[in-house]
C-alpha cells in the first residue's frame, strides 16, 4: 500500500534521464530539452533511465555496460536510433525519427508501479583485473601507492608539474558518455588535485554531421560547464529551431564571458562565436592534450568543449592502442 | 520553549519555498502544480536504490548529509524571532554561527571525501579552498554588523537596527555576505562542491534516499543562512504592524529569492580566478566594511 | 550526580576516545577529523565552564585548521576514503618519550595549581572581561603573537605564490647562489638532477 501511494507520488515527478550520446546524440538530447516531463541528468546515479542517443562503436561497448550498472534501481534502458547490447533482454527501442518522451513516461511509471522488473547488471560482480603479483601488496606499484590493484588505479607519487614538488597523482578515464565532453571523446587524465598533468586520448570524438545547428550545441555544453543549465537549454531549445537570436545577449546579462579568465580567451571568443551560431576559426596546430597539461578541471573541460568538431578531430585523434589501458575498471567514471 | 517548533516550522517552510522558487527560476513549468513538484520528486528519491560504490567510507559518508543538515539547525538556533524569542540566547551567537560555517565546510568535504571515487574527491577539494576564504570574509563582515550592537548576540545586532538597517548602514555588508550563502549552500556561482562540470560532484555517487537528505540539507543551510542574513542586516523581526516572527519568515523569503535568482543567473568561473578574486578583492572589500564600520562606531 | 556532571563526563570520554583513535585510524583526513571531533568535545567542556567565547572560537578555529590539513593531505596523496592505509604513528621512542612527559608535567600542573574554588556569577560579563584582558593587561602578549603570525602567514603566501620569490615558479624560478656565481641554494627538483 505505502508502495503504491509511493509510486503514485513519484511518478508524477519528471523523468530522470541520462542520455548516453552516440553519433548525433547530441542533437537527439536537445529534443528533449524542452520537454519539461523528462529532466536530463549530469550522473547516471541521477537517473532512472538510460538512453542510448544514436548509434555507437563497437569501443564503447564496454565503457556502455559499466554505465549501465552504476545506474539505481529500479532501472531500464532505451535505445533511441541504437541497437541494443546482447545483454539488453527485453530492449525498449525506438526509431531514430520518433520523439520518445511518451514511451519514456510509459516506461518509467512501470518501472516505479514494479509492472516493470528492474534489469540486472550487465557485468559480473567479480573484479575487473586479475590480481598481478607486483608490488609489496601484489597490486603493481610501489609500496602501499600505485599500481592497479583489481583494475582500480591507485595514486602515485610523481613530479607535479607547476612546482616540482613529489605530490601524488592519480589516473583517470572519463567519458566517452560524459554530458560535459563532445560525445565520443574518452580522455585519460592524470590529476593532481584538480589539476590535469597529463592526458590522452583514448577514444577519439565522433564525426561531425554537418548539422547547422552544431555551434549552438557547443555552446550549450559550454554553458552547463559555467554552471547555467538554464541557459544551457535555451541553447538547446534555440539549436532546435535554428535560431541563435537573443542567446549571446542573455549569456552576457549572466557573465558567462566575463566569468573566463584572460588565459582562457581562445575558449571566449570561441563561446561568442558559437553563441551567434558561427564558429571561430583554430590553427589546430598544437595536440589537445598538450593544451590540456597544467589546467584546472572546469577550464579544461569549457577547452575542450569549445573546439568544433573539424578541429577536435584534427587535434585529438584516436591514440595507438595500448593494451595495458584498456583494461576495465569498475570505477571508471563513464557518468 | 515556543522558539523550537518555530525553528523547525522556518526551516520547512523556507525548504519547501526554496524548492519552488528553483524550479519556477529555472522555468520548468512541470508538472503545472509547481507547488506540490518538490514532494513528488522527494518520493521518487525515496522509491529509488541507494547505491554504495566500492569502498566507501561508509560513516562519514551517511553522516555529511546529517551533519550539514544538524548545522543549519544549530545556526538558526541563534536566530531571534521576537525580542527575547529565541532557542539558545548565547551572547556568542555569531561565533556560533561562524563554527557552524566552518563546519560545514567540513561536512561537505567529507561527503566528498568518503563516497571513494574521483569527482566527488576534485568537487570536495576545490570546495574546501573557494569555502575557506568565503568564510573567512564572511567573518569580518559579521564583525563589523557587531560593532555597532557592542556585542556579539544576533538579538543585540537586531535591536542596534532599530534606526537604521544594517544593509544600509554598512553597504558593502549584504551582498560580501550572500557570497557565502551562495557558497554554504553550494548554489550557483558559488557552487564549487556540487558543480555540473564535475557530474554533480560530492553528490556524483549518491541516490536515492541519500540524495534526499543532502538535497534537504542543501535547502535547509540555505534556509538558515538567509535568516542569518535577515536578521542581522535586515532588521530581522523589527517592523511595523505584524508581529515579529512573521517580518523574520517574510525577509527571510525574500533574501531566499534573491539567493535563488542569484544562483540561477551567474555564470560560475574557473576556481583559480575566483580564488584570486576572493583574496585580492573580496577579502579587501571586507576590510573596507569593517573600517567604514569602525569609523562609524568612533564618531 | 547532575546533568551538568554527566555531560562533563561524556563529553570528556568522547574527547580522550576520539583522541586515542586519532593515532589508530589509517588515514589521515580520518585522523583529523578525529582530532577535530577530540577538540570540538574539549570546546564544550570549556563552554560549561562559562567561557563561552573561547569555547565557540575553539571550534570555529579547529574546523578551518583540521580543514586546511585535509586539503593539503588531498593535494599531497589523492586517496579517497583512505583507499591507502596509511601508518598514524612513527618515531615511536621518541613520541613515547614526550608523550609521558607531557602528561606528567601537564598532571602536576592540574595539581599543583592553586585553582580558583568560587563559581562564576550567572550574570557575569565573561566576553567583557575577556575582551578588557586581551586588550588590557595582556595586551602586548596577545597582539605579539597575533603580528608573528601574520608575518608567518605573509610570508608562507610570498613563498608558495605562483609568482614565486625568484621569478614565476612556473617557470623555473631559481634562488640565488650561497656565494657569487655559485649554486642555486636550496633543493635541486630531481627531474634537473638527472639531467646533470
Amino acid at each position: 500500500m505505502a508502495v503504491r501511494a509511493l509510486a503514485w507520488l513519484a511518478e508524477r515527478s519528471a523523468t530522470p534521464v541520462y542520455i548516453a550520446c552516440g553519433q548525433d546524440g547530441d542533437a537527439m538530447a536537445a529534443r528533449l530539452a524542452q520537454v519539461p516531463a523528462i529532466s536530463l541528468q549530469h550522473s547516471i546515479r541521477h537517473a532512472a533511465i538510460l538512453l542510448v542517443a544514436g548509434p555507437y562503436r563497437d569501443a564503447d561497448r564496454p565503457a556502455l555496460r559499466r554505465l549501465h550498472d552504476q545506474l539505481p534501481h529500479p532501472r531500464a534502458t532505451v535505445w533511441w536510433g541504437a541497437v541494443p547490447l546482447a545483454e539488453a533482454q527485453d530492449a525498449v527501442t525506438i526509431a531514430q525519427g520518433d520523439h520518445p518522451v511518451a514511451r519514456l513516461r510509459r516506461l518509467d511509471r512501470n518501472l516505479l508501479r514494479g509492472e516493470r522488473a528492474s534489469e540486472p547488471d550487465w557485468l559480473p560482480d567479480e573484479p575487473p583485473n586479475e590480481w598481478r603479483g607486483k608490488g609489496d601488496h601484489g597490486q603493481g606499484g610501489e609500496g602501499m601507492m600505485g599500481g592497479v590493484p583489481y583494475g582500480r588505479p591507485m595514486a602515485m607519487m610523481g613530479e607535479e608539474m607547476r612546482d616540482a614538488l613529489m605530490l601524488d597523482a592519480m589516473t583517470i578515464t572519463i567519458g566517452p558518455f560524459l554530458r560535459t565532453l563532445p560525445p565520443g571523446l574518452s580522455l585519460e587524465l592524470t590529476l593532481q588535485g584538480d589539476v590535469i598533468q597529463q592526458a590522452r586520448v583514448v577514444t577519439p570524438a565522433y564525426p561531425a554531421s554537418g548539422g547547422a545547428s552544431e555551434p549552438l550545441l557547443r555552446a550549450a555544453r559550454m554553458l552547463e560547464s559555467l554552471g547555467l543549465p538554464d541557459l544551457a537549454r535555451r541553447a538547446q531549445i534555440s539549436a532546435m529551431r535554428d535560431s541563435a537570436e537573443g542567446l549571446l545577449a542573455a549569456a552576457r546579462r549572466c557573465g558567462a564571458l566575463l566569468a573566463l579568465p584572460a588565459e582562457l580567451a581562445d575558449v571566449r571568443a570561441r563561446l561568442e562565436a558559437a553563441l551567434r551560431g558561427g564558429t571561430a576559426p583554430d590553427p589546430g596546430e598544437e595536440w589537445l592534450v598538450d593544451r590540456l597539461a597544467g589546467m584546472e578541471w572546469q577550464s579544461a573541460l569549457l577547452r575542450i568543449a569549445s573546439f568544433d568538431p573539424a578541429t577536435l578531430a584534427q587535434i585529438a585523434p584516436a591514440a595507438e592502442p595500448d593494451e595495458d589501458e584498456e583494461d576495465g575498471d569498475e570505477k571508471e567514471r563513464a557518468a | 520553549m515556543t522558539a523550537i517548533p518555530l525553528v523547525f516550522a522556518l526551516l520547512a517552510a523556507g525548504i519547501w519555498f526554496a524548492a519552488i522558487a528553483e524550479r519556477f527560476a529555472s522555468a520548468r513549468r512541470f508538472p503545472s502544480a509547481i507547488v506540490l513538484a518538490p514532494l513528488w520528486q522527494a518520493a521518487r528519491l525515496l522509491s529509488q536504490q541507494r547505491v554504495r560504490t566500492e569502498y566507501p567510507d561508509a560513516l562519514n559518508w551517511a553522516l555529511a548529509p546529517l551533519v550539514y543538515g544538524a548545522l543549519a539547525v544549530a545556526g538558526l538556533s541563534v536566530v531571534p524571532f521576537a525580542p527575547g524569542l529565541v532557542v539558545a540566547p548565547l551572547d556568542t551567537g555569531i561565533v556560533l554561527w561562524g563554527a557552524c560555517e566552518a563546519l560545514t565546510i567540513v561536512a561537505v568535504f567529507l561527503h566528498g571525501w568518503s563516497a571513494n571515487s574521483m569527482l566527488p574527491l576534485i568537487g570536495g577539494y576545490r570546495f574546501v579552498a573557494i569555502g575557506l576564504p568565503a568564510m573567512l570574509l564572511s567573518m569580518f563582515v559579521l564583525i563589523a554588523a557587531a560593532l555597532p550592537a557592542q556585542s556579539l548576540a544576533v538579538g543585540a545586532i537586531v535591536e542596534s537596527q532599530r534606526s537604521m538597517w544594517n544593509m544600509v548602514r554598512q553597504p558593502l555588508g549584504l551582498p560580501l555576505f550572500l557570497l557565502l550563502g551562495l557558497a554554504i549552500s553550494l548554489r550557483g556561482p558559488m557552487d564549487y562542491g556540487d558543480a555540473s562540470d564535475l557530474s554533480g560532484g560530492t553528490a556524483a555517487e549518491v541516490s536515492g534516499p541519500h540524495r534526499l537528505a543532502w538535497g534537504i540539507a542543501r535547502l535547509a543551510m540555505l534556509t538558515a543562512f538567509a535568516a542569518m542574513g535577515a536578521s542581522v542586516f535586515l532588521g530581522g523581526y523589527l517592523g511595523p504592524w505584524l508581529p515579529g516572527p512573521a517580518w523574520l519568515a517574510l525577509k527571510t523569503a525574500a533574501l531566499l529569492l534573491v539567493l535563488t535568482w542569484l544562483g540561477c543567473n551567474l555564470a560560475r568561473m574557473p576556481a583559480p580566478r575566483m580564488m584570486a578574486a576572493l583574496w585580492l578583492v573580496l577579502l579587501p572589500l571586507s576590510f573596507l566594511d569593517l573600517v567604514i564600520a569602525g569609523v562609524e562606531a568612533l564618531l | 550526580m547532575t546533568a551538568a556532571d554527566l555531560a562533563f563526563y561524556v563529553l570528556s570520554a568522547i574527547a580522550v576516545v576520539s583522541g586515542w583513535r586519532v593515532f589508530r585510524t589509517d588515514s589521515m583526513v580520518r585522523a583529523s577529523f578525529l582530532l577535530m571531533l577530540s577538540f570540538i568535545a574539549v570546546a564544550a567542556i570549556m563552554l560549561m565552564l562559562a567561557a563561552p567565547y573561547i569555547g565557540m572560537a575553539t571550534v570555529f578555529m579547529m574546523a578551518v585548521e583540521m580543514m586546511v590539513m585535509a586539503l593539503f593531505m588531498v593535494m599531497f596523496m589523492m586517496n579517497p576514503a583512505g583507499l591507502n592505509p596509511m601508518n598514524m604513528v612513527h618515531q615511536n621512542r621518541l613520541s613515547i618519550g614526550a608523550g609521558a612527559t607531557a602528561f606528567v608535567g601537564l598532571t602536576v600542573a592540574v595539581l599543583f595549581t592553586d585553582l580558583p574554588h568560587e563559581k562564576v556569577a550567572r550574570q557575569a560579563p565573561v566576553i567583557r572581561d575577556l575582551g578588557h584582558e586581551l586588550l588590557g593587561p595582556s595586551m602586548l602578549i596577545f597582539e605579539s603573537a597575533g603580528v608573528t603570525l601574520l608575518a608567518a602567514m605573509v610570508a608562507s603566501v610570498v613563498l608558495s605564490a605562483r609568482s614565486g620569490r625568484f621569478g614565476p615558479s612556473d617557470e623555473g624560478s631559481r634562488p640565488p647562489g650561497l656565494e657569487p656565481g655559485g649554486e642555486p641554494a636550496g633543493r635541486i627538483p630531481e627531474s634537473e638532477q638527472e639531467d646533470e
